[in-house]
C-alpha cells in the first residue's frame, strides 16, 4: 500500500515537474513568475482534445507532438504580445506578474466563453492497462508519463548545456544585460526560452488531460507546480525537479492518510500552499534557489 | 427604479473591496491574490453573527471586518517576514483563498457548499453609500500621515525605506490589515445584500475583478480604482448577453493597461479639476451605449426601418457622449478660478509660518551665513578625539570573490574622511556592510562604542547613521517636499487612530512641524524652489542634493555619502563642495566619502584612505596619497607606472 502512494506519488511529481521546469526557466531569465502558464498548459490539452476527439481522431503521439508545437508557439505569441514591451522598458516584475494575470484570467474565460465549461476525456492511451508487479498495480499510463517526462528533462538539459541557444539562456539567467551586449538577439533568445517552456507545459497538458479530464480550470492544477518550483528554488532547473517530485508525493501520502477518523484528501491543497508558507518562514529561497540582491 | 438601485449598492459593495486593494497592491507594490478570500471572511462573520445570533447590523459588520484583519495579519506575517519578492506573496494568498474556500466547504456552521440562505436584508444605498464614502475618507486621511508616507515609500523603493529607517514588515502588515478590513467590509455588505452566500461566490473571478479596478484605475490612485471598478460593474450590464466574455475583456484589459498605460485611469492622481473632463468623458460613453438599444427598441417598434434606427440610435448615443464630455470641460473650466484661490491660499499658509519662524533665528540657514571661504578642513587628529566609528577587520565575500579583506580603520568624531580606489575595490561595500544592508562575514563595527555589527538596517539608522546611494534611490513619484517627509517619519508622533481621524488637535499641528522641517532642511541643499516638483522629474544633480536632504532629515552623527559628484559637471561640483563644508559644519557632522573625482576629495579631506581589492593599501594626507607608489600602480597599472616612475 505505502509503495502504492509512492507510485502514485512520483507520477504525478513528474507532471508537475514538467510544469515547474517551465516556470524556473522563465523565471531564471525574466525574473518574474510567469502566471499565464497555467492557462498555456490548459490550451495544450485542448489542442490535444481537439485533435484526438473532436476534429480528428490523430494517434496519440502525433497529437502529444502537435500540442507541445501548439503550446509552444501560444506561450511564444504570449510574450511577444503581453510581456515583450514591459520587458524591453524594464518595467518592475510586479508589471509582468500583472500582465501574465491578465492573460491566464482571458484565456481560461474564453475557453467557458467558446468550449464552456464541460469536462471532456481524452482518450483512455493506456489508462485502462495496468502492470502488475507483486502486489502493485500500476497504471501504464502512469509509467508512461513518469519516463516520459524523465526522458524530456533529461533532453532539456543536454540542450541547455550543448547547444549554443542553451549556453546562452544560461549565461543569459546571470547577467540578461550583458548577453546582450555580447550580440545574442534576446528576443529571439526569450522567444525560444517560451517555446521550450510551453512545450514543456503542452506535454503536461495532455498527460494531465488523459489522467483527469480536460476542463478550462484544470490550469489550477500549475499553481501546485509552482510551489513546487518554490520549495525547489525559483529558477533553479533541478530545484524544479526535486520540488515538483517531493510536493507529488507528500500530496500522495496526504491523500490516503486520516486525522481522527476524518480523511485528509480534501484538504490535501491547503496542505501544499501550507508548505509553502512553511517553507517561506524557514527557508525562502527553497533548496537550489540563489538570493538575488540588489545593485546599491 | 429597483434594477438601478441593485447596480448602485453593487457599484458601492466592489468599490469598498476594491479601495482595499488599491490601498494595499496600489502603494505597497505587493500582489495579492487573495482579496476575495478576506472578502468571504467578513461576508461568514457577518452573516453567522446576524442570521443565527441575531446581533445587530453594524456591530456583525464590525465584527466582520476584525476577524479579516486578523486572518490577514496571520497569513501576512510569515509570508511577508521572509522579505522576498512579491511573487511569493501573490502565490501565498492565491493559497489561502482557495484554503479558505475549502474550509467553508467542509464546516457545519458555513453548511457547506450549499451556502447560507435567507440572510436578512440590511444592506441599503444609504448604508452602503455612506461607508464607501466613509472609507474613502479614512483611507486619504491615512495616506496623508506619517503612517501612509512610511507605506508609500516601501512601495517605491523598499531598499531606500529601509535605509531611512522604516521596517517594512509592519508597515506591510498595517497595510494589509487595513486592506483586508475593507475587503471585510465589503463581504459583510455583500451578504446582506444579495442574502445568499456560498464558497464560490468568493473565488478568483471576484479577484480578478477587484484586481483589475486597481490596476486600471491606476496603483497609487484610491478614486482611480473606484471610479474603475464602477465601470466594470456598470458596463457589463448595459452587454447582458455577453456576460460569460465579461472576465475575458477584464483580463485584456489588464494586459493592455499594464503595458501601455500603466499608470492607469488618473495616473498616481486622485480625481481632481483637470481630470474632471475625463471622468465627465467616460460617463458619456457609458451613459451613451446604455441609451443605444432602448432607442434602437423605440425607433423599431414605431418605424422599423432598421438603418433608420441604427442610425437615430448612433445619433443619440454620440450627442450624449459630446455633451457629457463638454459638460466636463465647461465645469473644469469653471472651477479653475475657485482651484487656483485654494491652491494659492494652502501654498502661502504653510510658507508663511515657515518665513516667519525664520525670521525669529531659529534657523541658521538664512542669508546670514558665514562665508564658506572661511571654511577650513577639520584636523585629521585621530588620535587626540573620540572615535565615533571604529572598524576593525571587517570581512566580506561575494561567493568566492572577496569584496573587503580585514579592513580596519578610525573614524574621530567630527571627522571628514575619503574613501577613494579603483572600481571594484570594495567601497561601496562597506558602505553596506555599515548600514547594515549585508551582513558582514566578519570583523566588527563599533559606533560611539557600541557593537552594532549584528544590528538590522533601520537600527542602524536609528543609532544615527544615515546614508545616500551611489544609484540615486529616491521615491520617485513623491514631491520633492514628501521625500524629505517620509524621512522625518519619527517625528510624525501622532498615533495611527488620531491619523486617520485627522484629528485636528494634533495632526495638523505635528504636519506643519514636519513641513516646515523638511523645508528647511531642502533649503539647506538649495532645492527648496523644488518643494513640490515630482522628484523622478528632477535633473540628476539635483536628485544626488535631494538624497542628501533626506539623509539629513534623519538626523544623523555619521554620513556616509556615496560618490555624491558622479556625474556632475565641474560647476555643479564646486557647489557641491561647498554644500558638503557647510553641512559638516552646521550639522556637526562626521563624514565618509566615497569619490571618484578627486578635486571634490582632495578639497574636502584631510585624511583619505585607499582601498584596493577590499584591502586598504594606503592613508594619510591628500598629498600623501597622490605620491605613494601602491596607490599610483592601483590606479595605473604596474606597468604604466613603471614607464612613470
Amino acid at each position: 500500500m505505502f509503495i502504492q502512494t509512492i507510485i502514485t506519488g512520483l507520477s504525478i511529481g513528474s507532471v508537475y515537474a514538467l510544469m515547474a521546469v517551465g516556470y524556473s526557466l522563465v523565471f531564471s531569465v525574466l525574473n518574474f513568475s510567469n502566471f499565464a502558464h497555467g492557462a498555456i498548459i490548459t490550451l495544450g490539452a485542448y489542442i490535444a482534445w481537439a485533435l484526438m476527439v473532436h476534429y480528428l481522431q490523430v494517434p496519440f503521439f502525433p497529437a502529444l507532438l502537435l500540442s507541445m508545437g501548439g503550446a509552444g508557439i501560444l506561450a511564444f505569441l504570449n510574450e511577444r504580445i503581453a510581456y515583450s514591451t514591459l520587458r524591453r522598458r524594464r518595467a518592475p516584475s510586479l508589471y509582468l506578474m500583472i500582465s501574465a494575470m491578465g492573460v491566464a484570467i482571458s484565456l481560461q474565460n474564453l475557453l467557458y466563453a467558446t468550449i464552456g465549461a464541460k469536462l471532456y476525456a481524452l482518450p483512455p492511451v493506456f489508462a485502462m492497462d495496468v502492470v502488475h508487479i507483486g502486489e502493485l498495480t500500476i497504471s501504464k499510463m502512469d509509467i508512461f508519463a513518469f519516463v516520459f517526462s524523465a526522458l524530456t528533462i533529461a533532453v532539456l538539459h543536454q540542450i541547455l548545456i550543448r547547444t549554443k541557444v542553451g549556453v546562452a539562456i544560461r549565461a543569459a539567467a546571470h547577467d540578461m544585460e550583458m548577453v546582450s551586449v555580447l550580440g545574442v538577439n534576446l528576443d529571439v533568445l526569450v522567444g525560444v526560452l517560451f517555446f521550450i517552456a510551453g512545450s514543456l507545459g503542452g506535454m503536461a497538458g495532455v498527460f494531465m488531460g488523459v489522467k483527469y479530464m480536460v476542463y478550462p480550470s484544470m490550469g489550477w492544477i500549475t499553481n501546485k507546480a509552482y510551489i513546487g518550483a518554490v520549495i525547489g528554488g525559483l529558477g533553479s532547473l533541478p530545484g524544479a525537479i526535486v520540488g515538483g517530485l517531493l510536493l507529488g508525493l507528500l500530496e500522495a501520502l496526504v491523500s490516503v492518510s486520516s486525522l481522527g477518523g476524518t480523511s485528509l484528501s480534501t484538504y490535501r491543497d491547503v496542505f501544499s500552499f501550507g508548505i509553502l508558507v512553511i517553507l517561506l518562514i524557514f527557508k525562502p529561497t527553497g533548496f537550489f534557489g540563489r538570493h538575488v540582491e540588489d545593485k546599491l | 427604479m429597483a434594477y438601478l438601485e441593485a447596480i448602485l449598492i453593487n457599484v458601492a459593495i466592489y468599490a469598498i473591496a476594491t479601495l482595499g486593494l488599491a490601498i494595499f497592491t496600489g502603494y505597497t507594490g505587493l500582489f495579492s491574490l487573495g482579496h476575495a478570500a478576506f472578502m468571504a471572511v467578513g461576508a461568514y462573520t457577518a452573516s453567522i453573527l446576524t442570521y443565527f445570533y441575531k446581533v445587530p447590523f453594524f456591530a456583525a459588520l464590525a465584527l466582520g471586518v476584525i476577524l479579516s484583519v486578523l486572518v490577514s495579519l496571520l497569513i501576512g506575517y510569515p509570508t511577508l517576514r521572509a522579505r522576498l519578492r512579491s511573487d511569493y506573496f501573490a502565490i501565498a494568498t492565491l493559497g489561502f483563498g482557495e484554503a479558505v474556500k475549502v474550509i467553508l466547504e467542509n464546516f457545519d456552521l458555513t453548511q457547506g457548499a450549499r451556502g447560507l440562505p435567507g440572510i436578512p436584508k440590511f444592506s441599503t444605498l444609504g448604508n452602503t453609500y455612506l461607508l464607501l464614502v466613509l472609507a474613502i475618507i479614512l483611507c486619504r486621511n491615512f495616506l496623508k500621515t506619517t503612517y501612509g508616507r512610511k507605506i508609500i515609500a516601501i512601495g517605491q523603493d523598499p531598499v531606500a525605506a529601509e535605509m531611512i529607517g522604516i521596517p517594512l514588515l509592519p508597515n506591510q502588515l498595517l497595510s494589509l490589515g487595513i486592506s483586508a478590513g475593507l475587503a471585510g467590509l465589503s463581504g459583510g455588505l455583500l451578504a446582506h445584500y444579495t442574502t445568499f452566500i456560498q464558497p464560490s461566490i468568493f473565488s478568483m473571478d471576484l479577484s480578478s475583478l477587484v484586481t483589475a479596478g486597481v490596476v486600471c484605475g491606476g496603483m497609487g490612485s484610491l478614486t482611480g480604482p473606484v471610479t474603475a471598478v464602477a465601470l466594470f460593474v456598470i458596463i457589463p450590464e448595459l452587454f447582458r448577453g455577453f456576460a460569460l466574455w465579461r472576465l475575458v475583456f477584464y483580463g485584456m484589459l489588464l494586459v493592455i493597461i499594464i503595458n501601455w498605460r500603466p499608470k492607469g485611469l488618473f495616473g498616481y492622481e486622485e480625481l481632481n479639476r483637470k481630470n474632471l473632463p475625463k471622468l465627465f468623458s467616460i460617463a458619456g460613453i457609458t451613459g451613451g451605449l446604455s441609451l443605444f438599444m432602448p432607442t434602437y427598441r423605440w425607433v423599431i417598434d414605431s418605424r422599423g426601418y432598421e438603418m433608420f434606427a441604427l442610425f437615430v440610435a448612433g445619433g443619440v448615443a454620440g450627442a450624449v457622449t459630446v455633451l457629457f464630455g463638454l459638460l466636463g470641460k465647461g465645469l473644469s473650466l469653471a472651477l479653475a478660478p475657485i482651484a487656483e484661490r485654494y491652491h494659492s491660499l494652502r501654498r502661502h499658509l504653510p510658507e508663511r509660518a515657515a518665513s516667519s519662524s525664520r525670521d525669529h533665528g531659529t534657523a541658521p540657514y538664512g542669508t546670514a551665513r558665514p562665508t564658506p571661504e572661511s571654511w577650513v578642513p577639520p584636523e585629521p587628529g585621530a588620535d587626540t578625539k573620540t572615535p565615533i566609528l571604529e572598524i576593525e577587520d571587517l570581512r566580506k565575500n561575494f561567493g568566492g570573490v572577496v569584496a573587503v579583506d580585514g579592513l580596519s580603520f578610525k573614524l574621530s568624531e567630527g571627522e571628514l574622511l575619503g574613501l577613494i580606489g579603483p572600481n571594484g575595490s570594495g567601497k561601496t561595500t562597506v558602505f553596506n556592510l555599515i548600514s547594515s544592508v549585508y551582513p558582514v562575514d566578519g570583523g566588527t563595527i563599533l559606533f560611539r562604542g557600541m557593537d552594532i555589527t549584528p544590528w538590522g538596517p533601520t537600527e542602524v539608522v536609528e543609532a544615527g547613521i544615515a546614508r545616500t546611494f551611489q544609484n540615486i534611490r529616491l521615491f520617485g513619484s513623491m514631491t520633492v517636499l514628501e521625500n524629505v517627509q517620509a524621512a522625518l517619519h519619527r517625528e510624525g508622533t501622532y498615533s495611527l487612530v488620531e491619523g486617520f481621524l485627522q484629528w485636528p488637535k494634533t495632526v495638523p499641528q505635528v504636519e506643519r512641524r514636519l513641513r516646515d522641517e523638511s523645508r528647511r532642511l531642502l533649503s539647506i541643499v538649495g532645492l527648496e524652489e523644488e518643494a513640490d516638483r515630482r522628484a523622478s522629474t528632477l535633473p540628476y544633480g539635483l536628485q544626488r542634493k535631494l538624497e542628501i536632504a533626506r539623509a539629513l532629515a534623519l538626523r544623523p552623527k555619521l554620513l556616509l555619502l556615496d560618490e555624491p559628484a558622479a556625474g556632475m559637471n565641474p560647476r555643479e561640483a564646486t557647489e557641491l563642495v561647498e554644500l558638503i563644508k557647510r553641512i559638516h559644519r552646521d550639522e556637526g557632522l562626521s563624514i565618509i566619502l566615497i569619490e571618484h573625482h578627486m578635486d571634490v576629495v582632495m578639497s574636502l579631506c584631510r585624511r583619505i584612505l585607499v582601498l584596493n581589492f577590499g584591502r586598504l593599501i594606503a592613508s594619510g594626507t591628500p598629498e600623501q596619497i597622490q605620491k605613494d607608489p601602491l596607490v599610483l600602480q592601483a590606479y595605473l597599472g604596474e606597468k604604466a607606472y613603471a614607464v612613470i616612475r
